[in-house]
């Protein structure tokens, strides 16, 4: 296996990720934090970010349907899902997140409903990336192994 | 030489949304360790996940082992950063409280310093933003 190989193509799908937006200078930050005591540190909080981040829109939709232009209501949900992806750097959906917020400051409903499945579409997109990239780090092992053999 | 104990700041960070919890907590032990990556970050965190328990336990703390900084986040239920703010300078602590916020209006910082907080900083809390806080309320 080689192991270099597999980090630099993972290091490739992380810049990749930078470049078109979908993380931001915050991920770097949580990247700093992970040491040898916290050795998953970025893949933990990310996967808190999905769980949290799916029962915040679970609880947004549900709220788009029972409350009708209730724009506080729903600009308070969004406001914590906005949160949520700016403590890990999404920077793509924190985007989308703010555009709801503009919608509902401007009682747009339809403004906030299309908002919404942007944020519904970036989640899940930048999901998937995310899931691909801890794959490749998983399979590319730490970085002291960078001395293994090429098979 | 004789070498001084490291006094353990005692800190309470108040924050409904765990995830935020945990990026914090991170970055205030790495903020506390430094670059020299010493094991005691001379730190004790405690956590309330809203404004309500956070007024209890700085209650519960005043006369023991008072806190040294809060970090209060604006938005819980329960209670919020505000009333929480207003309700623990209204018991006469005068630990630091440092507001935070992810929106950061100036209505809203106006609000939190209006009700006793003596700073703000915006969301999320880094090591950098935590670093320049404990500094600025001479607790590194």
């Amino acid at each position: 296996m080689d192991y270099s190989n597999l980090r630099r193509q993972a290091a490739s799908m992380k810049k990749s990720l930078f470049d078109q937006g979908y993380l931001d200078e915050q991920f770097c930050q949580v990247e700093d934090l992970q040491d040898e005591a916290s050795p998953n540190f970025v893949e933990e909080v990310v996967t808190l970010f999905f769980k949290d981040s799916g029962r915040l829109m679970s609880n947004i939709e549900q709220a788009l349907e029972k409350y009708p232009r209730d724009f506080s209501r729903w600009d308070a949900y969004m406001q914590q899902l906005k949160g949520s992806c700016s403590s890990i750097g999404a920077s793509r959906m924190k985007n989308e997140c703010m555009s709801f917020r503009d919608s509902c400051g401007q009682g747009n409903v339809e403004g906030c409903m299309r908002s919404f499945q942007k944020v519904k579409r970036e989640h899940a997109v930048l999901r998937q990336k995310l899931e691909s990239y801890f794959q490749l780090l998983r399979q590319a092992g730490p970085a002291g192994a960078a001395t293994r053999p090429v098979m | 030489m004789q070498i001084m104990a490291r006094r353990m700041i005692r800190v309470l960070l108040v924050e409904d949304e765990e995830i935020n919890r945990v990026v914090a907590r991170a970055a205030l032990k790495a903020a506390m360790t430094g670059d020299g990556g010493d094991d005691d970050d001379g730190h004790v965190l405690d956590e309330a996940e809203n404004g309500e328990v956070a007024v209890q336990r700085v209650r519960a703390a005043a006369s023991a082992a008072p806190y040294d900084l809060i970090l209060m986040d604006r938005q819980m239920p329960a209670m919020d950063g505000h009333e929480a703010t207003r309700r623990i300078r209204a018991m006469g602590v005068t630990t630091p409280i440092v507001a935070v916020s992810s929106d950061g209006l100036p209505a809203d910082v106006e609000a939190f310093i209006g009700a006793g907080a003596d700073d703000f900083t915006s969301k999320p809390l880094t090591k950098e933003k935590l670093g320049n806080i404990l500094s600025k309320f001479r607790l590194a």
